[in-house]
């Protein structure tokens, strides 16, 4: 048994934290504020090549492992979550099916110039009336001479309204439910395909979220992203637990800035003659903040570790997005605590650590689905 | 052209520093970094073999093994070489001993040019740089914001000195402190950290240098450190009363002569 970080992923951990903290933290409240694409952070950032980081070095990326991906992940989110969204979503699931099942000719169009961040991708699953219940999709694709008709409407898509490819979940037949699930990508500038509404969320601002519409959009052939029709869903399988670990790691990325801003505080701060961090009612709440995250941590890392050696992982990967968000809730919560009013004013950091926070609920699946998976998984079909 | 970078692993900034009960030493929590003034060293090395397309960046320190982290951000931005002189039984930091050692690696291994940060932002001593370039029989100038090669024989340089700035030109070899100015270090590429993480930094033992052994240990020290002493509290802020600003103005100048007697 071994907890600790190999020499090399330390100083990958050491080097992303400054990296992030010279280019990202300095900018996370003008992103919040503005709520605006941050195309200049997005500039900075993603020439250095970070957007590889999943992908073989043969093509430019960086071959991490799931470990060093997770300490990426938790670590720019630490620094913002709005920014930190978008550029996940390029990382991961924007271009996992582009990078797997695309063509050469499609990767040099989409993947390389999205690792580069001349790019930028986004992936759909979600529309207005499906989320998690992924059978309920509606957009339908069809085939048409050469290539797919596509039909629909997508909502809350990351980097949706911005994005200059996407892979679209549709269904060939509603009838099959999961089994008519397929994904094609769709290119800007495709005829039919456009942008909707742009979501005004709470938090995660900065991260442009909104609806992409599909009317009649013709794609060729080589679109069809998969190695054989009606196997979508299993795809999806396979980068779930991934993209469940990942929002583990935002939460505790989230978790970590807002117990440094407690701390912080809670030692600096003067009541009653003495840093409030002498209060007992004070420390209470850093031991269980930090009983939280540790908890949190030892989750998280141990799912990426059990993935990273092939070893079953759903339960784990569902429990860690679950428990790491909830922990990540209740550590914005007492930091709003510890610092008083102010942690209620717009001018004062500690409420949008409370807002961004919130946004990690709904990706990766709800708590009650995940809920109702980790239960059916470990009592089995009776 | 063959460039040599003295380095330091520093404590953060915003590291808890304790001193411990004996007052004779610190106990620093674990967030190291590699010194501020040295990136600016380390930057400009990469930049002159950028330039002129040739040449080698090598990177040395004289300090625990935990500094080979400190190494490897610099491999990361760009140097193409690191060597740790291990102080592990060592462990003196007197600025004469640590310039002895860095000197007598630079000697060994060759060198054109030698850059390093104007001083360590732990200690502040300002001594390794010019002490090594004593020991060495090289030229140096301090403070250096300005750098640029001359024909490779050498280099002309802008340097801080009080209330502006002088020009010098200077003939290589030589050793050059790096000030902020000089350039702006770079954020590390992801070809560059995979390097750094993957790059095998040779340990080399500072005693199989050449030195002899009285000079380099612990009783070679011309410095004893008496104690540690932690800064004074800064006094309570005095907010100056008064109906107008005229009025705050003569209570501060009051003040000023009766309290302070600054005036």
């Amino acid at each position: 048994m071994n907890f600790a970080l190999t020499e090399e992923q330390e100083f990958f951990k050491k080097t992303i934290a400054d990296t992030v903290d010279r280019i990202v933290t300095p900018k996370a409240r003008e992103i919040d504020e503005k709520d605006e694409f941050p195309w200049e952070v997005w500039r900075d950032f993603t020439k250095l090549g970070y957007i590889g980081l999943r992908y073989p070095e043969e093509i430019g990326g960086m071959n991490a492992d799931k470990v060093m991906c997770m300490i990426f992940y938790e670590e720019i989110a630490r620094g913002s979550v709005g920014f930190a969204q978008s550029v996940i979503m390029n990382i991961l699931m924007g271009t996992y099916f582009i990078f797997r099942f695309g063509s050469e000719e499609i990767k040099k169009r989409c993947l390389y110039p999205a690792m580069r961040g001349e790019k930028i991708a986004t992936m759909c699953f979600t529309e207005d009336q499906s989320g998690s219940d992924l059978g309920a999709t509606r957009t339908r694709a069809v085939r048409d001479g050469d290539g797919w008709r596509i039909n629909g409407t997508k909502m809350w898509i990351t980097n949706g309204p911005i994005c200059d490819f996407c892979t679209v979940l549709a269904t060939l037949d509603p009838q099959k439910g999961l089994k008519g699930l397929n994904f094609f990508l769709v290119e800007k500038g495709t005829p039919g395909f456009s942008t909707g509404q742009i979501i005004n969320k709470l938090g995660c601002r900065g991260t442009v979220t909104g609806e992409l519409v599909f009317d009649d959009v013709w794609v060729p052939y080589e679109n069809f992203l998969g190695e054989e029709l009606g196997k979508g869903v299993y795809y999806v399988g396979d980068i779930l637990d991934e993209v469940r670990l990942m929002t583990g790691a935002m939460a505790l990325g989230i978790a970590r800035g807002a117990y440094a801003e407690a701390l912080e505080f809670a030692r600096k701060r003067i009541a009653f003659g003495q840093p409030i961090g002498n209060f007992q009612l004070m420390r209470e709440k850093f031991a269980e903040m930090d009983t939280l995250l540790n908890t949190a941590r030892l989750m998280v890392y141990y799912g990426a570790w059990l993935l990273e050696k092939g070893m079953e992982s759903r339960v784990v990967a569902a429990e860690a997005k679950m428990y790491a968000t909830e922990a990540c809730l209740k550590v914005v919560d007492e930091l709003t605590r510890i610092y008083g009013a102010n942690a209620f004013a717009y001018e004062y950091t500690p409420q949008r650590y409370f807002r961004d926070a919130r946004f990690l609920l709904y990706g990766g699946g709800t708590h009650e689905v995940l809920r109702d998976f980790i239960g059916r998984t470990i009592i089995g079909r009776l | 052209m063959n460039i040599i970078v003295f380095v330091k692993q520093v404590a953060d900034t915003e590291a808890r520093i304790l001193i411990k009960s004996d007052q004779k030493a610190l106990e620093i929590e674990n967030k190291y970094n590699l010194n501020f003034f040295d990136e600016f060293a380390v930057e400009e090395a990469i930049r002159i073999k950028e330039k002129l397309k040739d040449g080698q960046v090598t990177v040395c320190t004289y300090g625990p093994k935990r500094a080979l982290e400190a190494l490897r951000t610099a491999i990361a931005m760009g140097a193409d070489r690191a060597v740790l002189l291990d102080n592990t039984g060592l462990e003196a930091d007197d600025p004469l001993i640590v310039a002895r050692i860095l000197a007598a690696f630079a000697s060994q291994d060759g060198f054109d040019l030698i850059l390093c940060g104007r001083q360590a932002i732990d200690d502040e001593n300002a001594n390794v740089g010019p002490m090594a370039a004593e020991f060495l029989g090289i030229p140096h100038v301090s403070a250096v914001v300005n750098l640029e090669v001359v024909d490779g024989q050498g280099v002309k340089v802008e340097s801080e000195v009080e209330g502006g700035k002088q020009i010098i030109e200077v003939t290589l070899p030589a050793l050059l402190s790096a000030q902020k100015g000089l350039n702006t270090p770079r954020v590390p590429l992801i070809t560059g950290v995979m390097k750094a993480m993957k790059a095998a930094i040779p340990t080399v033992d500072p005693t199989s240098l050449g030195i002899p052994k009285e000079e380099i240990g612990p009783d070679a020290s011309k410095v004893v450190t008496l104690s540690y002493e932690p800064p004074q509290q800064r006094p309570p802020v005095k907010i100056i009363e008064g109906q107008t600003p005229a009025e705050k103005v003569r209570n501060l100048i009051k003040v000023l002569k009766e309290e302070s007697k600054v005036l």
